[in-house]
């Protein structure tokens, strides 16, 4: 056997310490903390869909929430209960009408819809670099909400689509960030994530060296697409009612936000910068209510936290421009101690 | 220049986030009963919920220097909801489980109502909404709901009677907001009940919430063939005055008719002068020539908070929590399911934005609506009415 045995020791830890808060947390905190617990947890669904494009590819995709709406939308129209699909979306075509899937298989579907819409549109658009894929991906995103807009008999047109029974749970989507965890280390650590990396640092020299950078680029953005459209459905069954401007420009700009300041090219990175972010800004909203400390009343500031939040930006940009994790992750020295054990093995070996 | 480790700015944030989690837990006050108020102070409904809110203080400020109900003062507890699905629901959350509220007011659209619906109705809260007029909404989400405004398919009607009788237009070039629960189905109540009235809807447009230029739009109605008598705009406060200036500048001059979306201070600041002849139906008229109790109302806010009320909005915010208190106080102790029984059995309240009775198993009030009219950039009131006809929700 290679490798440390503290890892998988370490992880499995980690996966009993998961379970114990996904099962536990209902019963020990308010409603109020285990909707933030999963809220962060949601979020790191999507934020790590969106560094394996962004971050770990050199594609700085600006639509990538086409994706999520696209599979709310998808994993909704797919598991409204069949006597209220009546009601609701009476317009639909027969053939959705008389089923209504379970939670889990509507999310998996969502997922692959994503990614097939991903394929089509990643094909044209992967050839693109730099600027010029942030500004095509962002076509998409409008592009995705004139379409949710439009096709009322589907999507309710523009009035709130409702209805979705609310399922997601702390354990749904603690195992759903354990797979897209899972999924993309391996991805992103492995000789492939390393083409990947090529082609972001320099794309001519990695087409050089016989990397395809159209392969690489379009398999990183549909698996991200996949996890993105699984989020999308956590999403939908999580708050049941949502409309198409829940998936538009101020979601994809905090997702951004939260990526770019964890770090965009680590998958810790962007735990870290959701999990800043989430408590910042619930921190700030409740702050902002007005307060009495230390016999100092502080009256209520309504919009305060997005400034506040705006400067705290700034402030780690100017001082951690690569973000708080930059390109590392955060492995507590486990990583190091086993490549240490392998290259002494092969030492020993050699 | 200060170098942050990894570690170090690890450290720091969570230690803020500690020491902010410890100071965040203050201890209330003499035991008072608490009403959750989810407001969108910031974000696109701004402007509509800043007055509600306002209106709502100030009727919970009046109630306690009156007493309180039961012995006990009310209290409102705010939150920020930010125009947003997913901080909607963590405030509802927060509202339920962490304050224990025992009633809920919020909202002056149709799309956060149903945004905290669900969590209402499970934790059987009584939720009224000062705002929102989509008669759907009790049967969307469950008995739990209340409207304290009339239906977006009365004040339509309305809207419809006013064109066809007063202003004698017969035919209409109907302009819709897309982007929005409100006005679509503003629109859809409009239609059923003009053309119920004999009136002919010669070309319809549609935008989205957020557009800027209408050209397009403006373009198409100067290019047909019949000139409609005028322009039936189901929009939001935030592009009204957008789309009555372009209209104008364009050289359109057909009176524009519209709903309670209008209603905000916007219409005439960005409007300008582009905003006189048009006409929209609302819950209360609070400017010059106003009803006793609406100016009573309007001196009270002024007191309050250094400004007339802005729109109808305020006076109905200040109604919901009057209608509130009153079923706390009918309801003989704060008990959420109590309370809802007492507040659907309201009948006779006098409100500022009129009288509210819920009919058995209705959770949509029978109210009057006015119709506001802009003549030199001035607001009056130009008719008050209940429709004939009204559309089903």
């Amino acid at each position: 056997m290679s490798g440390d045995w503290r890892i998988p020791l370490v992880l499995l830890a980690v996966c009993v310490l998961a379970a114990a808060v996904a099962y536990g947390a209902p019963h020990v905190l308010s409603d109020y903390f285990v909707r933030i617990i999963l809220l962060i947890a949601l979020n790191s669904i999507l934020v790590l869909s969106l560094s394996l494009s962004n971050g770990f590819t050199g594609v700085f995709s600006l639509g990538h929430v086409g994706f999520i709406g696209a599979g709310a939308y998808v994993s909704g129209i797919l598991s409204i209960p069949v006597q209220q699909k009546m009601a609701l979306l009476p317009h639909l075509p027969s053939f959705l009408h008389w089923f209504s899937l379970p939670f889990l298989p509507a999310t998996v579907v969502a997922g692959l819809f994503t990614a097939i819409l991903a394929v089509i549109v990643g094909y044209p658009l992967m050839r693109l670099s730099g600027y010029f894929v942030s500004v095509a991906t962002m076509g998409f995103l409008i592009i995705v909400n004139v379409v949710l807009i439009n096709a009322s008999d589907f999507t309710r047109g523009a009035r709130t689509f409702t209805g979705v029974p609310l399922e997601t749970t702390l354990p749904w989507v603690f195992a759903w960030l354990g797979v897209t965890l899972f999924v993309l280390a391996r991805l992103v650590y492995s000789p492939f994530g390393r083409s990947m990396k090529a082609v972001r640092d320099d794309t001519i020299a990695a087409s050089a060296v016989g990397i395809g950078v159209l392969r690489a680029r379009l398999i990183a953005f549909v698996i991200g697409a996949f996890f993105s459209g699984v989020g999308g459905s956590l999403y939908a069954h999580y708050l049941g009612s949502f409309s198409p401007n829940t998936f538009y420009f101020a979601m994809m700009i905090n997702l951004i936000a939260m990526l770019v300041l964890g770090g965009m090219e680590s998958l810790t990175g962007a735990l870290v910068g959701v999990v800043c972010v989430s408590i910042l800004s619930e921190l700030l909203r409740s702050v902002e209510r007005g307060f009495t400390f230390a016999g100092i009343t502080v009256p209520a500031l309504f919009g305060a936290s997005q400034i506040v939040l705006g400067f705290v930006f700034i402030l780690i940009m100017i001082f951690r421009p690569k973000g708080i994790m930059g390109d590392r992750e955060l492995t507590f020295g486990l990583a190091a101690r086993s490549a240490r054990a392998r290259k002494r093995r092969e030492e020993q070996n050699a | 220049m200060i170098t942050l480790t990894r570690r170090n700015t690890l450290g720091l944030g969570l230690g803020a986030a500690a020491a902010a989690l410890l100071t965040s837990r203050t201890a209330g006050a003499a035991d008072p009963i608490k009403i959750g108020y989810p407001a969108n102070l910031t974000g696109i409904q701004a402007s509509l919920d800043g007055p509600m809110l306002n209106g709502a203080k100030l009727a919970a400020s009046e109630i306690n220097d009156a007493g309180g109900v039961l012995g006990r003062p009310i209290e409102l507890v705010v939150y920020d909801s930010k125009s947003d699905a997913t901080t909607i629901s963590t405030v509802a959350s927060q509202l339920i489980d962490s304050d224990k509220v025992v009633g809920i007011i919020g909202f002056a659209d149709s799309d956060s109502v149903l945004a905290i619906g669900p969590q209402v109705q499970t934790a059987k809260i009584p939720f009224i909404t000062p705002g929102a007029t989509s008669p759907k909404l009790p049967s969307q989400i469950g008995d739990d709901i209340f409207l304290a405004a009339f239906g977006d398919n009365v004040q339509a009607a309305v809207g419809a009677e006013f064109a066809l009788n007063k202003l004698k237009a017969k035919t209409c070039y109907l302009l819709t907001d897309i982007g929005a629960e409100y006005t679509t189905l503003l629109s859809d109540y409009f239609v059923s009940a003009f053309e119920h009235g004999g009136g002919k809807i010669l070309e319809r447009d549609t935008y989205k919430t957020g557009d800027k230029t209408f050209t397009a739009q403006i373009a198409k109605l100067k290019a047909m063939p019949e000139k409609p008598d005028f322009i039936f705009s189901s929009s939001l406060a935030e592009e009204i005055g957008l789309i009555l200036k372009q209209l104008r500048q364009a050289g359109i001059t057909l009176p524009v008719v519209g709903g309670d979306g209008y209603d905000s201070p916007l219409l005439i600041e960005v409007g300008g002068e582009a905003a006189n002849d048009t006409y929209f139906t609302t819950h209360a008229f609070v400017g010059e020539g106003a009803s006793p109790k609406v100016k009573a109302f309007s001196e009270a806010y002024k007191k309050a908070t250094g400004k007339e009320p802005e729109n109808a909005f305020a006076p109905l915010g200040y109604d919901t929590v009057k209608l509130m208190a009153d079923a706390i106080k009918r309801a003989g102790e704060p008990d959420p399911a109590k309370i809802r029984d007492a507040l659907a059995a309201t009948s006779g309240l006098e409100g500022v934005t009129g009288t509210i009775t819920y009919r058995p198993g209705v959770s949509v009030p029978d109210k009057s609506v006015s119709v506001i009219g802009v003549k030199d950039g001035k607001l009056f009131l130009a008719d008050e009415a209940a429709p004939s006809f009204v559309a089903e929700p």
